[in-house]
């Protein structure tokens, strides 16, 4: 993001899918893998029914034990639980298998969908929305989803087909044993809505308060000496304690919640305990039930309030979990912003006819710019920051149409090319230096993934950056980025330049490209950068005077339109704002400015 | 934290009765057909387990509010023990050792607050729950109590091969997140330039490698899910028939058969409650011994630092070595052959490494103490930091006057002329820095919250903000590290025009190569191998110098 158009725009949200949406994305999973889910719920179904064999087959023991009964009879009932058990313990276990694998092949290829969709946004999309916003999708979100797909989504399955099961078991026992269940129904559902309304929003403060305190601990330390220069010691400390102050805060409001659910929740699970063992236990004295009836039911009782803390207690994550996948679903649902008209350009001359450009409606940054370049012409752009500079140069590299006027290039509209065709004829570099993750080589092929090792040699040696990539513990081969070798932003940049000259397209734009690389190494590099790039048309948004000077044209540039355009002699000699500008650079009638 | 411990216990023990209640309520009421104590044993049960509840709670909030004092209180500390060590910390420790304290560490040493409560709970409730066993019927006592520890024991191995490849998906799904962080944060770069489907392929490999990890995990935990099932299974399946034949030959009562069903169940909780405990008190250990580490280092300079102290002066400052020599009051660009040799010099001058020989008003800056001589003397170069926060509270930082003057809602307590001033001030070094286009194009101004290390501004706009942010600090001596590196000519041409009139009378050093800067100032000093080679007027070394012209015009040849 250079200059200050697309801050003064204000950042566009990317979209988030909708409901009907995500249940339609949903629905596809389920019948896509229809096999794998069925066998999934048919295995935890298995294993909840032959759980349920334990209470009823030791009801029945009771009651033969009460009514007198054989130590073999005793062995046969015991040994009939210990077959259950063993049929629940490896049923249990493929159908865990099968869950993970369910989980995670639908995890991957929503992840891997997301990376594509990510892959493909519009340029102009890519450019206006920042990185903020898509950073925390691919990070946040996708870690939310997976412990929700991982844990989440496969513990409230077994949760949910094990309470049915054991109703119906209970229902088995005897039909008025379930009463007691129906009572907190009603409880549980008005304080878990409660709950769920809340809670969700909360614990996602509650992490981003988190967040927060460790980002600003972690700028403390990383900016140590900034802090001791400044003194502003007691400021850190400060923001740490407010930090904290902040955080807990969401903590306590989070535990407030829990304090009114959870309570209530667990009276409610021993309610139909208590509840089954009274009733069971009057009706046993009036001979409607038997012990043994009592006891199952009463176990049984116990046994289901697992599953349904489980469903109680993920419900919140899952909630997460598909606000999340909402969000990464919503990447998918960015229109394209450019549309081919299938014309060829005739030709490599590009012009630019009275273009106007908005970020905001309303509020216009370029203001009717004419600029004509032939092919091979060599354009300087200087100007005071702000200007709109920087949105000119993305105009003329295809990334946004304008808002009114137009930029063609051999009488095809820049954003009626195809993308591909498109970074054939413009390319733009800008002092955004991002390294990949990767080995130098994979950094600087991106355009061309096919070239060949003299070719990558060839491009590094244009930009100046051939001897120390050389010099690297393993050369080109040197891993480099996140987790290797760390670059400097000024190497960085050569890489840029070098993935340029690759993709060798015949305009490039260059905003202030060279910027970070020692002012002195800067013009070395452009010139043999200009050696390379021969007969290509290079517009360049010049941050140092001499760059304006070795061009053909210079263009000034002053709140949104072009100022002054000429050569460099023809400006100095007009004695406009670009020729004090060259005389405060070299000192008004100093013999140096002739020799440069 | 006795506080959290009694409600462990609590919460345990009402948990450890549960079997006991039922059984007494089959015992005295169900099978001796007595209503009352029906009643009576129901009631006990159900406030056995509201109490559960309540004591579930209580406990909980203890361990929260404790793990909470135990996290923050680490950070304060790691936050206080970041501005003590300054300058001197990223060469003492590694930044992410720092952090990593911030984060992992607070949390292993928070969490042994939540488990120690449990662990008195568990305890107890072992301790009790032996007693009645034993005192009821001693072989089936001593079977549980050799049985669950011995299920315990079984379990346990297969704990290890579950969290080692917990920790490979872990370690997998942290690369793969920053793989795809890369490419977000590169994707001006791919759409602009190309490279998608290799980054997508190597993306989807990477993930599918993740997702067979994710399998081999499941496999693991699958074995052990059912072995959690199987274990405690057959123990209880074991208990269960022991009591039923006591039960047939009369040796116990029914009532007592379920409680024991009961205690062999509840029995693995606090078993596997006391494992636990047991690691993370390992974990915690080792964590707090890290942060121990950190807290213990101390500011090496600070130590040296002498004791000459003195509020203010006039800015003289002289360094024997490179021949420097800084009139009170005066501006003076150095350019510096080499740009490492101007780093160099001005961290001497600033005495952020050895400063032999360097002196301010006379005093040696070694002489000085570290405090007092920072806010005399700063040095502001390109590798201070941006932070986050209120914009016009990162710009005033320390001058804590203006920075309570600024901006809506922060002038509590301070007059409305101190408010102009400091408001006047800041607008003077926005147009010194000529950044006011910055904060105009800015949604709220001043109040703007800037983003993690500034970085919604470009390179340009960051340097720009920190030069106010330094001429706001106003300090007598102000040594700047090519202010203007970041900016283009236009910019900086206004910058080089406004800079010497806002610094007047105080001692100003701008170390830079840019013509634009160095005809502007008074005076130009030629640093070449470290030392004052030549100085004058720009234009003068200009003629006069060669070395000079190839350094400040780039000449090839």
């Amino acid at each position: 993001m250079t200059e200050s158009g697309p801050q003064a725009s204000g950042r566009q949200a990317l979209p988030v899918a909708t409901y009907p949406e995500v249940r339609l994305y949903a629905g596809q999973v389920a019948r896509a893998r229809g096999r794998d889910l069925t066998l999934t719920v048919g295995l935890f179904a298995l294993a909840a029914v032959a759980g349920l064999f334990g209470p009823r087959l030791l009801g029945s023991l009771i009651d033969g034990v009460q009514h007198g009964t054989t130590a073999g009879h005793v062995d046969t009932i015991v040994g009939l639980i210990a077959l259950f058990l063993i049929v629940q313990t490896v049923v249990t276990r493929y159908a865990k298998l099968a869950a993970g694998k369910f989980g995670e092949g639908v995890l991957a290829e929503l992840r891997e969908n997301f990376v594509a969709g990510v892959l493909e946004l519009p340029l102009s999309v890519v450019e206006r929305a920042g990185s903020g916003d898509l950073l925390s999708r691919s990070s946040r979100d996708v870690d939310m989803l997976s412990m929700a797909a991982r844990y989440g989504v496969p513990t409230t399955l077994v949760a949910i087909v094990t309470t049915l099961l054991t109703v119906g078991a209970l229902a088995l026992v005897s039909p008025w044993a379930v009463l007691p269940l129906l009572v907190i129904v009603p409880p549980i559902a008005v304080v878990f809505r409660w709950y769920m309304k809340r809670a969700p929003e909360g614990y996602l403060a509650e992490s981003a308060r988190y967040a927060d305190m460790t980002d600003s601990l972690a700028e403390t330390v990383d900016g140590a000496r900034t802090v001791e220069a400044l003194g502003l010691q007691r400021y850190r400390i400060g923001r740490t304690d407010e930090d904290i102050r902040r955080q807990f805060a969401a903590e306590r409001y989070t535990l407030r919640l829990r304090c009114v659910f959870w309570p209530t929740a667990e009276s409610c699970y021993i309610l139909p305990v208590a509840l089954t063992l009274l009733l069971g236990g009057l009706g046993y004295v009036h001979g409607w039930f038997t012990l043994g009836q009592v006891t199952a039911a009463t176990l049984y009782m116990q046994q289901i309030m697992g599953p349904i803390d489980d469903m109680l207690a993920w419900a919140d994550q899952l909630q997460v979990g598909g606000a999340s996948l909402a969000r990464l679903l919503g990447v998918a649902g960015v229109p394209a912003d450019r549309e081919a008209s299938g014309e060829q350009p005739d030709g490599e001359d590009m012009r630019a006819r009275d273009v106007r450009y908005s970020y905001i409606p309303g509020r216009e940054v370029l203001h009717g710019v004419d600029l004509s370049l032939t092919a091979g012409e060599r354009l300087a752009m200087v100007g005071p920051s702000g200007a709109g500079k920087s949105t000119l140069g993305r105009l003329l590299a295809g990334i946004h149409g304008p808002t009114a006027g137009s930029i063609a290039v051999g009488g095809v509209p820049l954003v009626e090319l195809p993308l591909a065709d498109l970074r054939g004829q413009v390319a733009l570099v800008n002092q955004e230096h991002h390294v990949f993750a990767g080995t130098v080589r994979e950094n600087v092929v991106l355009p061309r993934p096919e070239a060949t090792d003299a070719q990558v040699r060839d491009a590094l040696s244009a930009v100046d950056a051939l001897t120390w990539a050389e010099a690297l513990p393993e050369g080109l081969q040197t891993a480099i980025g996140a987790d290797g070798h760390t670059l400097s932003p000024a190497q960085a940049q050569q890489l840029a330049l070098a993935r340029l000259v690759l993709a060798d397209p015949h305009t490039l734009v260059l905003d202030e490209a060279t910027s970070l690389i020692d002012p002195r190494a800067a013009r070395h590099l452009e010139r043999s950068l200009a050696a390379v790039l021969e007969g290509r048309t290079v517009i360049a948004i010049a941050h140092r005077l001499h760059t304006a000077h070795d061009a053909d044209r210079v263009a000034v540039v002053e709140d949104g339109v072009i100022a002054e355009l000429g050569s460099h002699e023809e400006l100095v000699a007009t004695g406009g704002a670009y020729a004090d500008l060259w005389e405060s650079w070299h000192g008004r009638g100093a013999a140096a400015a002739e020799q440069v | 934290m006795t506080l959290g411990a009694f409600w462990g216990v609590v919460w345990m023990v009402s948990q450890a009765l549960m079997p006991a209640a039922i059984g007494k309520t089959i015992d005295a009421g169900v099978t001796a057909k007595d209503t009352a104590e029906i009643w009576r044993w129901s009631a006990v049960v159900l406030l056995l387990g509201c109490l559960t509840g309540l004591a579930g709670i209580l406990r909980h909030r203890c361990a929260v509010t404790n793990w909470l004092t135990s996290a923050y209180r680490t950070v304060q500390l790691t936050a206080r023990q970041a501005t003590d060590l300054g300058a001197t910390l990223p060469s003492r420790i590694a930044t992410g050792d720092v952090v990593a304290i911030g984060t992992a560490d607070t949390s292993s040493i928070g969490s042994t607050m939540d488990v120690s409560a449990r662990f008195a709970g568990a305890v107890v409730s072992v301790v009790l729950v032996s007693v009645l066993l034993l005192s009821t019927e001693v072989r089936i006592g001593l079977t549980v109590l050799i049985g669950v520890p011995l299920i315990m024991a079984l379990v346990g191995p297969l704990l290890k091969p579950m969290h080692r490849r917990q920790s490979e998906v872990r370690a997998l799904q942290g690369k793969l997140t920053g793989r795809a962080n890369d490419i977000v944060a590169g994707l001006r770069v791919l759409r602009g330039i190309g490279g998608e489907p290799e980054f997508a392929e190597r993306y989807r490999e990477q993930s599918q490698e993740l997702r067979f990890a994710g399998v081999r995990v499941a496999r693991v935990e699958s074995v052990l899910e059912s072995a959690q099932v199987l274990l405690p299974g057959l123990f209880v399946v074991g208990v269960t028939w022991l009591a039923a034949r006591l039960a047939v030959s009369h040796d116990i009562t029914t009532g007592q058969l379920v409680a024991f069903y009961g205690y062999a169940a509840f029995l693995v909780v606090p078993l596997r409650t006391i494992t636990e405990a047991w690691g993370r008190l390992l974990r915690a250990h080792v964590a707090a011994t890290k942060v121990v580490r950190v807290l213990a280092l101390s500011h090496p300079l600070a130590e040296t630092a002498g004791s000459q102290e003195r509020a203010e002066g006039s800015g003289a400052l002289v360094d024997e070595h490179s021949g420097l020599n800084l009139k009170p009051g005066s501006f003076t660009a150095v350019a510096a052959a080499d740009p490492a040799e101007a780093i160099e010099l001005a961290d001497r001058l600033g005495r952020y490494r050895a400063a032999e020989g360097v002196t301010l008003d006379g005093v040696p800056l070694e002489a000085m103490p570290l405090g007092s001589l920072r806010r005399r003397v700063l040095v502001a170069d390109n590798d201070a930091r941006l932070f986050s926060g209120r914009l016009a509270d990162g710009l005033a930082g320390a001058g804590a006057g203006a920075g309570a003057g600024v901006g809506a809602g922060a002038a509590v307590g301070v007059g409305a002329d101190a408010r102009a001033d400091g408001m006047g001030r800041v607008t003077a070094a926005l147009h010194t820095a000529a950044a006011e286009d910055i904060i105009e194009a800015l949604p709220d101004g001043l109040d703007t919250t800037v983003s993690e290390r500034g970085r919604s501004f470009s390179g340009g706009q960051q340097q720009r903000l920190r030069l106010a942010r330094a001429l706001l600090a106003d300090p007598e001596v102000l040594l700047l590290v090519e202010p203007t590196s970041a900016v283009d000519a236009h910019t900086e041409a206004r910058i080089a025009e406004r800079l010497a009139a806002a610094r007047a009378g105080r001692t100003t050093v701008v170390f830079t190569t840019s013509p634009l800067m160095l005809d502007r100032a008074e005076r130009v000093v030629f640093l070449a191998g470290g030392r004052a080679a030549a100085e004058g007027r720009h234009r003068e070394l200009l003629a006069t110098v060669p070395a000079y012209r190839a350094t400040v015009t780039r000449e090839e040849d």
